[in-house]
């Protein structure tokens, strides 16, 4: 099973894409996506309903968050009440250590996101202010990475023994699935998904061709 | 201040006003301007003539910021506009705009923190009907 675990929609002050038009573009070039997760920044959207859209277009829909801390961003999977009131999503100065800790004692699962991108990702931050623990997963294929930043976080990955993630970063329509995340297992919802990252059993890829029709 | 204070201390009054009378020749000149051809919007004879749905962007206000507002114009950057429609302009409205800071956030990219201010302006038409709101973002760049 294929999931794009890093999109952003109008949402997120700098998205641009409705989730409407992410499944259209999916659909209409038959991408091998079985789904996507909408991560949108300093926040959890607890209004949007996209059951109606997975029905329509046969995709897995869920609904996580980008938060920010001093080691950069992070992408926290399984969100709700109890790890929101541990710390303030809208902040952009959160302890990595607390969202790490935070989201495993509330049953998520905190990933940090584009790891080689200056200023915003977890690499060069190691090396400045040292480890953190409790890291088991990193973006290894960001979407939005320039040349080098995907390589120094698969080195990072190597080094530590990291699991891998990958997704899109998509601000935009046309860039889901750019990369995404295979898992071994059938996901049906946010639990199955923290159930699977926390065993470990996926790897990042870029998805290579559309699936064909049939 | 950070973000937080900001937002307390400056966003949800209205601290400008401006009074404009929408005349047929703006709305003319501005669909042209904007390549428009559709007879409603570019001949005042037309029954259903009106503004260009994006008309109101033009307008600004008196101030930019409140009076005081803590910012360094040398380290901003104009973020864009975006509006929402609420129903047509026509010609010979008494347009009367507000504005009002709707939000101030941070966060952080590339170059590193980032301020975001936006300063939205609500516009109505002389019977009080609410035409459009404009926001407009300004981002600070590594505002402390």
């Amino acid at each position: 099973m294929i999931l794009d675990l890093h999109t952003h929609s109008i949402a997120s002050d700098d998205g641009r894409a409705k989730v409407e038009n992410y499944c259209q573009w999916i659909a209409r070039k038959s991408l091998p996506l079985d789904g996507f997760v909408l991560t949108e920044h300093r926040q959890f959207d607890d209004d949007s309903d996209y059951r109606s859209l997975e029905d329509e277009f046969g995709l897995l829909i869920l609904k996580a968050s980008e938060v920010e801390t001093e080691y950069g961003h992070v992408l926290v999977f399984g969100v709700n009440d109890d790890l929101r009131a541990r710390f303030d999503f809208s902040k952009i100065d959160n302890s990595l250590a607390t969202v790490l800790e935070e989201s495993r004692r509330c049953g998520a699962v905190a990933v940090p996101c584009h790891p080689g991108r200056p200023k915003v990702g977890l690499c060069a931050h190691w090396e400045v202010r040292g480890p953190v623990e409790g890291v088991v997963a990193i973006e290894t294929l960001n979407g939005g990475s320039r040349e080098g930043e995907n390589e120094q976080a698969l080195q990072y990955a190597e080094k530590y023994g990291w699991n891998r993630i990958g997704g899109s970063d998509s601000h935009i329509v046309s860039h889901i699935g750019r990369y995404a995340t295979r898992f071994e297992d059938e996901l049906a919802n946010m639990e199955d998904l923290v159930a699977a990252l926390t065993r470990g059993r996926f790897d990042a890829i870029q998805p290579e061709s559309p699936r064909s029709p049939g | 201040m950070n973000a937080l204070e900001l937002k307390t201390k400056f966003a949800g009054y209205v601290f400008d006003e401006i009074s404009v009378t929408v005349k047929a020749e703006s709305l003319v000149g501005y669909a042209k301007a904007c390549g428009e051809t559709q007879p409603r919007f570019t001949d005042p004879s037309h029954p259903d003539f009106q503004a260009l749905p994006n008309y109101p962007t033009r307008f600004h206000g008196t101030r930019g910021l409140p009076e005081d507002f803590p910012i360094d114009m040398v380290r901003c950057f104009d973020a864009g506009k975006s509006i929402q429609i609420h129903a047509p302009v026509r010609a010979g409205d008494v347009i009367e705009g507000r504005s009002e800071i709707a939000d101030i956030y941070e966060k952080t990219g590339r170059s590193g923190k980032m301020l975001f201010i936006v300063h939205r302006m609500n516009f109505y038409n002389q019977r009080g009907v609410h035409l459009a709101t404009v926001d407009w973002r300004l981002v600070q760049r590594e505002f402390d």
